[in-house]
C-alpha cells in the first residue's frame, strides 16, 4: 500500500534540521521517509493473517477510511499476551520508529497487548526500523537505535485490560489461553496499567450489552464492562453505568475520577461513554459496534 | 447488574420515580451518546481539569464548508494542545520517579485482590440472592511463596449468610495443547481461627496456598484453585488462578542509598542467579507515613552482585516536600521472560519498611526536569502538531 503523500509532505514539512532548500529536494526525492502511521490492534479470536499487515479481515473492508496509513498488527487472538507481545513490539519498531510515529487504535484484548508492551517494554532501547515489513511481519533495520516508540496517542474500543467478568466464571472455551489473562485479577496484575510512558489512551465504552447483565457488573456491550472499557484503576473490577442508571455509580467522562471517587488509569480518559446503549462489543468484519466510532475518530484524527 | 437500594428507600422512592419517569418519557428521546471526554491539560499529576464536552464526534466525512473545516481542525488543535501539554508537564518527573498520584492502584500493591460477585454453581449459572466476596493475597507468585484466600457469603442486601467450605483443591492447568502431568492437592479452608484464618466464627473462611511445598515445584504455569461451598443453603464454586514459578531468579541482598547529582538513590543489592530484564518497584513515604513516590527500574541485569537503582529524582523532591527521614515501603519486582508464558519469575515481596534515608536539607535536591532524548523527540513532534493544527485554523480564518 502506497504511503500516504499528504502526510509525509505534512511530516516533511515539519522537519527544521535540514535547510530549506534541502529539505525541499529530499522531501520531493521521498529522501525524507518521515511518516505517520495508524496501526489497529485487533482483539480476542484474531481473524487477520498473522504478520501481513495489510490483511484488515478482523475489522472490516481493508479500503475503509481508518487513519492515515493504516497497518492491521494482527495476533491470534488465542494464546497469552505474553507469548504474543513480540509480534506487536515487532509492528511497534516497524512503523513507530525514527522519523515516523504512530496513532495506535485497539479493541478488546488489544487494550492489553498495548498496555503491556508500553509498561514492560516502552523504556527500551528499539531498534530503528524501515517499515517495510518482510513475510513475518519484520521490518528491516536502519541500523539505529532510540529508547521507546513515537506513540502519538492511543484509542481503544471496547477495552479489556481491566478484563472481563465473563473470563473469571469460563463463559468463553477454556482451551483458550487468552482466557485465563483476561480475569479480571490476571489482566489488572499483568502490569502497571499507569505506566503508559505518558501516551494518552482515549477510551470508547459501549453499552449495548443485555445477554450476560447478570454477569457484567454496570453497563457493558455484551463482553466488557464500564470498568475495564473506560479504564477505570484498580485490582479488581466494579459497577460503573451511565448517568440516567441512578442506582450505579457514573464512568464520568475525561480522565477525572469517577463517581465514587475511584480514579482511572493515569493517561486514561473516557472520550466516549455509550449513553444511547447502542453499541456492543462486536466488529462483525464490517468496522461495527463500539469500533465504528473509533474509526469514525480516526478517520478525523489520524492524520 | 445494578444493585438494588435498601427495600424501604425503594418502596419511599417508587412514587417520586414513576413520576419522574412519566416527565422523561413525555420530554421524549433516547439520550444522546456522550462523547469528549478530553483528558486534563495538565496530566494526572494536577492542574486544571479540561472542561468534559458532550455532543457527537466531528463528523466522519471530509467536511465541505469552511465553517465545518474550522470546527474539523479545532477539535484537532484542541487534542494536540492538551496532549502537549500534558506529556510537557508529566514528563518533569521521569518515567521511573514518579508522583504515586499518578500510580493510584499502584499504593498499595500488596493489598489481596478482592471481589465481590453472585454466587455461582458447578454449571456456572448464577445463584439467585447469593453474593461471594473473596480475597486472594496474590496473582503472581514464585519459589518458596505462598498465597492465602478468603470466601464469605451476603445475600443480596449485604447481610451475611451461612457459609460452609465442602472441599477445596488446587490442580496445575495446562496452559497449551502441550500434556502436562496433572498436579493436584487439598487445600484446606477452615473459620476456626487456625492459620491462616484470622478470627473464628466470623463467615469468613481461609486457607493458604504453598505451591512449592505442596506438589507444584516441578511445575511452571497456572494453578487454580476450586472451592466447594454451601451458601444460604444452595451449592457453588469458586475459582481461583494464580501463576507460580518454583524458580528463584535472584536474592536480596540489602539497600544502601546515595544523593547523586541532585537525586536520592536507593540501591537494593541482589544476587542475581538468571541474568536478564527485571522490573522492580518500590514506594516512597514520608517522615509521616504518607505515600508520595513510586520509584522503578527495568533494565538488564547480569548474572552475579548486582544493584537495582530505584531513583528519586530531585525535582520530584522538590515539587512535593516531604518530610525528612524518607521511607523505602513495599518493594516488588520480578525477572521479565520475553515472548514466552509463565513470562516472569518472582522475586520476594519486601513487604513494609525496607529501609529508612538519612535527613537532607532540600536546598541539596536538583531542581532539574527531567531530560532525555525520548522526551525531546516527543516534545518536538507534539509541538509540531499544534503548530500545524493553529497553521491550518489561521489560514482557514483568512479565507
Amino acid at each position: 500500500m502506497p504511503v500516504d503523500a499528504t502526510a509525509s509532505f505534512a511530516r516533511c514539512s515539519g522537519q527544521r534540521r535540514l535547510g530549506a532548500a534541502a529539505l525541499a529536494l529530499a522531501c520531493l526525492a521521498g529522501g525524507v521517509s518521515a511518516t505517520n502511521y495508524s496501526l489497529w490492534i485487533n482483539g480476542r479470536n484474531g481473524g487477520g493473517a498473522v504478520g501481513n499487515h495489510l490483511d484488515f479481515t478482523y475489522w472490516g473492508s481493508g479500503t475503509a477510511n481508518a487513519g492515515v496509513n493504516k497497518r492491521s498488527v494482527n495476533w491470534d487472538g488465542y494464546n497469552r499476551i505474553s507469548s504474543t507481545n513480540g509480534g506487536i513490539r515487532d509492528a511497534l519498531d516497524c512503523y513507530c520508529t525514527g522519523e515516523n510515529w504512530c496513532y495506535v487504535a485497539a479493541h478488546s484484548a488489544g487494550d492489553l497487548q498495548i498496555g503491556y508492551a508500553l509498561s514492560l517494554y516502552g523504556g527500551t532501547t528499539r531498534e530503528i526500523r524501515n517499515a517495510i515489513p518482510g513475510a513475518g511481519g519484520v521490518c528491516g533495520s536502519t541500523g539505529g537505535t532510540q529508547t521507546g516508540w513515537n506513540i502519538k496517542w492511543v484509542a481503544v474500543a471496547a477495552g479489556a485490560a481491566g478484563g472481563s467478568e465473563l473470563a473469571n466464571i469460563g463463559s468463553w472455551a477454556v482451551s483458550d489461553p487468552l482466557t485465563s489473562d483476561l480475569k479480571t485479577a490476571t489482566a489488572r496484575a499483568l502490569y502497571d496499567h499507569n505506566q503508559t510512558r505518558s501516551a494518552w489512551f482515549y477510551m470508547y465504552a459501549g453499552a449495548k450489552g443485555a445477554l450476560y447483565s447478570s454477569t457484567l457488573p454496570g453497563q457493558d456491550d455484551e463482553v466488557v464492562a464500564y470498568h475495564s472499557a473506560g479504564g477505570v484503576s484498580g485490582s479488581s473490577g466494579a459497577s460503573y453505568c451511565n448517568p440516567r442508571d441512578w442506582f450505579c455509580n457514573d464512568l464520568t467522562l475525561g480522565a477525572g475520577a469517577n463517581e465514587g471517587g475511584r480514579s482511572k488509569w493515569s493517561f486514561h480518559t473516557v472520550w466516549f461513554r455509550d449513553d444511547g446503549e447502542s453499541h456492543d462489543h462486536y466488529t462483525r468484519r464490517t468496522w461495527s459496534g463500539i469500533v465504528s466510532r473509533l474509526r469514525a475518530d480516526m478517520e478525523t484524527y489520524a492524520q | 447488574m445494578r444493585p438494588p437500594r435498601v427495600l424501604r428507600w425503594v418502596a419511599l422512592l417508587l412514587a417520586a420515580a414513576a413520576a419522574l419517569l412519566a416527565w422523561q418519557w413525555w420530554a421524549g428521546g433516547a439520550a444522546p451518546d456522550a462523547t469528549g471526554g478530553a483528558p486534563n491539560a495538565a496530566g494526572p499529576d494536577g492542574g486544571s481539569a479540561a472542561d468534559g464536552r458532550s455532543g457527537t464526534s466531528p463528523a466522519a466525512s471530509a467536511p465541505a464548508t469552511r465553517e465545518q473545516q474550522l470546527a474539523l481542525w479545532q477539535q484537532r488543535y484542541m487534542r494536540a494542545e492538551q496532549v502537549y501539554n500534558s506529556y510537557r508537564d508529566a514528563t518533569r518527573h521521569p518515567p521511573g520517579s514518579r508522583p504515586i498520584a499518578a500510580h493510584p492502584d499502584q499504593a498499595r500493591p500488596f493489598d489481596p485482590v478482592a471481589q465481590d460477585e453472585p454466587m455461582r454453581d458447578a454449571s456456572g449459572r448464577p445463584v439467585s440472592g447469593v453474593r461471594l466476596r473473596t480475597t486472594q493475597e496474590k496473582v503472581f507468585l514464585g519459589g518458596g511463596e505462598s498465597a492465602k484466600f478468603t470466601v464469605a457469603a451476603f445475600d443480596a442486601s449485604g447481610r451475611p449468610l451461612p457459609l460452609v467450605v465442602h472441599r477445596a483443591g488446587a490442580r496445575s492447568l495446562p496452559d497449551s495443547r502441550a500434556l502436562i502431568t496433572i498436579v493436584h492437592a487439598d487445600v484446606p479452608f477452615n473459620d476456626s481461627g487456625t492459620a491462616p484464618d484470622d478470627e473464628a466464627g466470623d463467615g469468613q473462611y481461609s486457607a493458604r496456598l504453598n505451591p512449592g511445598a505442596q506438589g507444584f515445584a516441578a511445575h511452571a504455569g497456572t494453578i487454580r484453585l476450586l472451592v466447594d461451598v454451601t451458601a444460604g443453603g444452595e451449592p457453588g464454586v469458586v475459582a481461583f488462578d494464580v501463576v507460580y514459578v518454583p524458580e528463584v531468579a535472584a536474592e536480596w541482598a540489602g539497600v544502601r542509598e546515595a544523593l547523586e547529582d541532585g537525586s536520592l538513590n536507593f540501591y537494593l543489592g541482589v544476587r542475581v542467579k538468571t541474568p536478564g530484564r527485571y522490573v522492580v518497584a518500590g514506594r516512597v513515604q514520608d517522615a509521616d507515613g504518607v505515600p508520595f513516590a513510586l520509584l522503578q527500574f527495568n533494565d538488564t541485569v547480569e548474572a552475579g552482585t548486582a544493584e537495582f537503582k530505584l531513583s528519586l529524582a530531585g525535582v520530584l523532591v522538590h515539587d512535593k516536600q516531604p518530610r525528612f527521614p524518607l521511607r523505602l515501603v513495599d518493594v516488588e519486582g520480578f525477572l521479565l521472560r520475553p515472548d514466552t508464558f509463565p513470562d516472569r519469575v518472582m522475586l520476594p515481596r519486601l513487604h513494609g519498611e525496607v529501609h529508612v534515608s538519612r535527613r537532607y536539607d532540600a536546598a541539596r535536591f536538583s531542581n532539574e526536569e527531567w531530560r532525555s532524548e525520548e522526551r525531546t523527540r516527543y516534545l518536538a513532534e507534539y509541538r509540531r502538531d499544534v503548530q500545524q493544527a493553529l497553521a491550518q485554523l489561521e489560514r482557514l480564518r483568512q479565507r
